[in-house]
């Protein structure tokens, strides 16, 4: 048996990982309302937004909320579902508000975007179709659509019920059956062109809300190291090079780079296939960068596995970084059978500003740690992340991306620039948040790795800024330690001092507060690409930030 | 018959663009020289192999003289695209060559049953096709599209016309058994304001040799852009060659769902992939049809699996019109005069526009 309260929390935590958009903009519309909810099923459960982040409890019941809400087991059946008029929701006694006016229409609010974007994602209908299929009335329903669709299919004509093509077309491939049948991570509503005196364009795309991330950044990454493994050269010397190649490759990651690549390839109208090898080219520089990353600050462990120099020494690593490096430069110039002169040559330029950036950004906080100096302003900070971390991780991609589309106007790929220069700079304090306080396996480097490598982060810059200057003293000291020397404990103390003065939220408030403002950029700055599935894909990346779970 | 024939020589003599009575074009697709840099007239080819697995598109095309030009000859192009389930879409440039007399059902006296050549190749031999074609049904009344004032299309088509040969695409050979349509076109027009059309048409590819398919049909919707009302739209229905209904403009509809990855569309000629050409439009995935005349419908169900974008450059704007041949499964069911039916087959519909919007 489902509960509702568990259901219920289930999709918010799914929406979150899946479409950081919808749960930023319900988050958004809900405010500081907290609400309780009551299913008929008699199970509770609470919501409430943090910033950009819904929660939700599928186990407590909230003491003192702002809105009580109930739900019976119809109308919460009816919440996701898009195969259903939203006339057919309304029934009297299912559903039932209590709380102060502004109050119940924030939440009426939040609950019709979650209703109306949500239900077009095949992830949520993969929760929901249990639940309903549960529930007597949907049964019913769906007995009833099924009988109507069989009654229909081959025997009976089209009738008043059934003309025009566009309720053909819904009533024998209804839209929730299709989603689950043909597993699209979106619903692609459909669209009448004519009947017999009003015509639509089928050129005009059906409007897309927004899309699966975590879906698509699976398959995009899984797509981008297919083609990395399918061009690494099956010759010797495979067990020192080729296989140390194909080693990060392999291992677990997120995929944000592909994405960032080839969303912006569709957003401009560019093909899937086009952009793989250029986010191939890319991720291959960026492991290059990791493996000597790794080597230069001694990290152990990599996407939950040991660093490359850890497992095969630092020699063979520091060649297999040169080999990758090499071998992006190939996988670049042979874009242009595909892609032609004038976009390869675009891409070429993208790619050198881009390692020139990430050089620089190394070396400013390699010489940090070398002078064993703290940056007393965030600003520096930022400076050093957007150029170390900012290029390669987001605004790059976004730029190659383009020039694969066939967008090369300076102009435009620059509209790219400030609003992920924020959102990276808040990605990478979110992950410097993470080293200190998520988990290990979670993370995939070693827990407290970043203090023990004495990485300055916008942590370490608050606390040197707001210690007493004994303590500053100490930890300037700990940051003058050799890694090697440096124990746990040592770390712990920095934590620990992070903590008291409140570091760690300091930076959890800054990161919501630059990729909020990354986000809005992201609004305004790409406002001229016109609303497509690449679009809303980016839309989805630049929310992720904002929603991601700290 | 002697008067047709002589109405159809006047009708080559005097051409239609000057006619003295002012009462337009005489007959349906005159014999007469294209003279505007608009006039078009096209054979148009379309195969499926029996078993599925190939496709064959074709596009002999005369144009008149470019505007502004001492040159006043027509011009000619021709364009092949060939489709196989492994090796995906071929296609040659503009520059096809083909054989002459140009294989037309239109061309009469034209028996059934009496094959004739059509062979189309890229200058370079790949795409090519070597083919015998013959007929096997009766064309259906000519149809015509007026927009923008001046602006017209005229189309006839014709199912059931069978193609035995051999095909080279890409580095294989093949022999196949095509089932398909031809038709013809006539008109004057420029494509911003053509607009965009959905056309297409599905066979049964199962009829036994010599027979001509138990059912077919083709679809047409025009959209210009001027204005309402000028949009054209019908359903015609074959049943054993012979046209048995046509369902008129206000009689069908057309919806759509969803769209092709794409991934699953492929720029032809190859050429403008590598000059910088716009992005087209996603091209629907499912397309359905209604039609109904009083106790007489069919419903078509298609179902795109993979298209060709061919890029043709429009004369009167900046963006090229694009045709979009999209191949897929397809059934189709309904009754006419009592008689209940249903196929399973697969059918060729094209999706066209985007000249517009400069």
């Amino acid at each position: 048996m489902i509960r509702a309260a568990t259901i219920f929390s289930d999709t918010i935590r799914v929406l979150a990982s899946s479409s950081p958009a919808i749960t930023a903009a319900a988050a958004k519309q809900l405010g500081k309302v907290t609400v309780g909810l009551h299913f008929g099923d008699g199970s509770d459960g609470s919501l409430m937004a943090k910033q950009s982040r819904l929660l939700a409890d599928g186990k407590t019941r909230l003491k003192e909320p702002g809105v009580e809400l109930y739900f019976d087991d119809h109308a919460l059946a009816m919440l996701f579902d898009a195969s259903e008029r939203p006339s057919d929701q309304v029934l009297e006694k299912s559903l039932d508000m209590r709380g102060k006016r502004d109050d119940l229409l924030a939440v009426w609010r939040c609950f019709q975007l979650l209703s109306q974007r949500a239900s077009g994602l095949r992830a949520i209908h993969m929760i929901w179709s249990d639940y309903r299929t549960q529930t007597r009335q949907q049964k019913d329903s769906a007995a009833a659509l099924n009988a109507r669709v069989d009654g229909s299919g081959y025997t009976n004509g089209p009738n008043k019920e059934y003309w025009p093509a566009l309720s053909w077309l819904n009533k024998r491939h209804p839209a929730a059956q299709e989603i689950i049948a043909r597993e699209e991570p979106i619903l692609m509503p459909a669209r009448l062109l004519w009947d017999g005196s009003t015509s639509g364009s089928w050129q005009d795309t059906a409007k897309i809300y927004d899309t699966d991330l975590q879906s698509t950044m699976q398959t995009f990454k899984m797509m981008v190291a297919d083609e990395i493994l399918e061009l690494l050269p099956k010759t010797e010397p495979k067990r020192d090079l080729y296989d140390l190649m194909a080693d990060y490759v392999t291992r677990e990651g997120k995929g944000l780079r592909p994405t960032l690549v080839i969303a912006t390839c569709l957003a401009f109208g560019g093909r899937i296939k086009d952009a793989v090898r250029s986010a191939a080219a890319l991720e291959m520089f960026h492991n290059g960068f990791l493996v000597h990353d790794d080597i230069a600050d001694e990290s152990t462990h990599r996407r939950g596995l040991p660093t490359l120099h850890e497992a095969y020494g630092a020699g063979l690593a520091v060649n297999t970084g040169d080999a990758m490096h090499m071998f992006a430069v190939d996988m670049t110039l042979s874009n242009l059978k595909s892609l032609g002169l004038a976009r390869t040559l675009a891409i070429i330029q993208e790619i050198l500003f881009m390692c020139r950036e990430t050089v620089e950004g190394q070396a400013l906080e390699l010489g940090w740690i070398r002078y064993n100096e703290v940056p007393d302003k965030d600003d520096d900070y930022f400076v050093m992340s957007n150029k170390k971390t900012g290029w390669y991780t987001c605004i790059s991609p976004c730029r190659i991306g383009a020039c694969v589309g066939g967008c090369t106007d300076p102009l435009k790929l620059q509209k790219f620039d400030e609003a992920f220069r924020l959102i990276g700079i808040a990605f990478q304090i979110q992950d410097d948040i993470l080293n200190l306080v998520g988990e290990t396996e979670l993370y995939g480097k070693e827990a407290l790795g970043d203090l023990l490598e004495g990485k300055r982060t916008i942590m370490m810059i608050h606390l040197f800024n707001h210690a007493k200057s004994s303590v500053v003293k100490r930890m300037t000291e700990i940051n003058a330690m050799p890694r090697a020397d440096k124990e746990q404990s040592l770390a712990e103390e920095m934590l620990h001092e992070m903590h008291k003065v409140g570091s760690i939220e300091y930076a959890t408030a800054l990161a919501d507060k630059l990729a909020t403002q990354g986000v809005k950029r992201f609004e305004q700055d790409l406002e001229f690409i016109e609303d497509n599935e690449g679009k809303a894909l980016l839309r989805q990346v630049a929310n992720f930030v904002t929603t991601r779970a700290l | 018959m002697e008067v047709l024939v002589i109405m159809v020589s006047f009708s080559a003599d005097k051409g239609y663009s000057n006619h003295p009575t002012g009462l337009g074009p005489d007959g349906p697709f005159p014999r007469a020289a294209l003279t505007h840099h608009l006039d078009r007239r096209w054979l148009h080819y379309a195969f499926l192999s029996r078993d599925g697995k190939c496709a064959m598109v074709a596009n002999a095309a005369w144009l008149g003289p470019p505007l502004k030009s001492c040159d006043k000859r027509e011009r000619f192009t021709t364009i092949l695209l060939l489709h196989d389930d492994t090796q995906g879409w071929h296609a040659s440039q503009f520059n096809a060559d083909i054989s002459t007399p140009h294989w037309s059902a239109f061309a009469l006296p034209h028996a059934h049953d009496r094959p004739a050549r059509l062979d189309i190749a890229a200058p370079t031999k790949h795409p090519k096709v070597a083919l015998k074609l013959w007929r096997s049904s009766r064309p259906c009344t000519s149809q015509s599209a007026f927009f923008a004032q001046h602006q017209h299309l005229r189309w006839q088509s014709e199912t059931g016309v069978y193609g035995s040969g051999e095909i080279h695409i890409g580095k294989s050979r093949k022999n196949v058994e095509f089932v398909g349509y031809h038709e013809r076109v006539r008109g004057r027009w420029g494509w911003p304001d053509l607009g965009e059309w959905v056309f297409g048409f599905a066979n049964d590819l199962n009829a036994p040799p010599g027979k001509p398919p138990e059912w077919s049909g083709v679809f047409t919707f025009i959209r210009p852009v001027s204005g309402k009302a000028e949009e054209q739209a019908s359903f015609m229905l074959w049943r054993k060659g012979r046209l048995v209904r046509h369902f008129p403009r206000r009689n069908v509809s057309f919806a759509v769902r969803g769209s092709l990855s794409r991934d699953d569309v492929t720029m032809v000629p190859s050429l403008p992939g590598l000059l910088g050409t716009p992005a087209a439009s996603m091209v629907p995935r499912r397309l359905m049809i209604t039609a109904i005349l009083g106790n007489d419908h069919v419903v078509l169900d298609f179902d795109g699996e993979t298209a060709a974008r061919i890029v043709i450059p429009s004369e009167t704007s900046y963006k090229p019109f694009s045709v979009h041949e999209v191949l897929g499964g397809c059934h189709m069911h309904g009754e006419v005069n009592g008689e209940k039916f249903q196929i399973e087959t697969r059918g060729i519909v094209e999706f066209a526009g985007g000249a517009t919007h400069d």
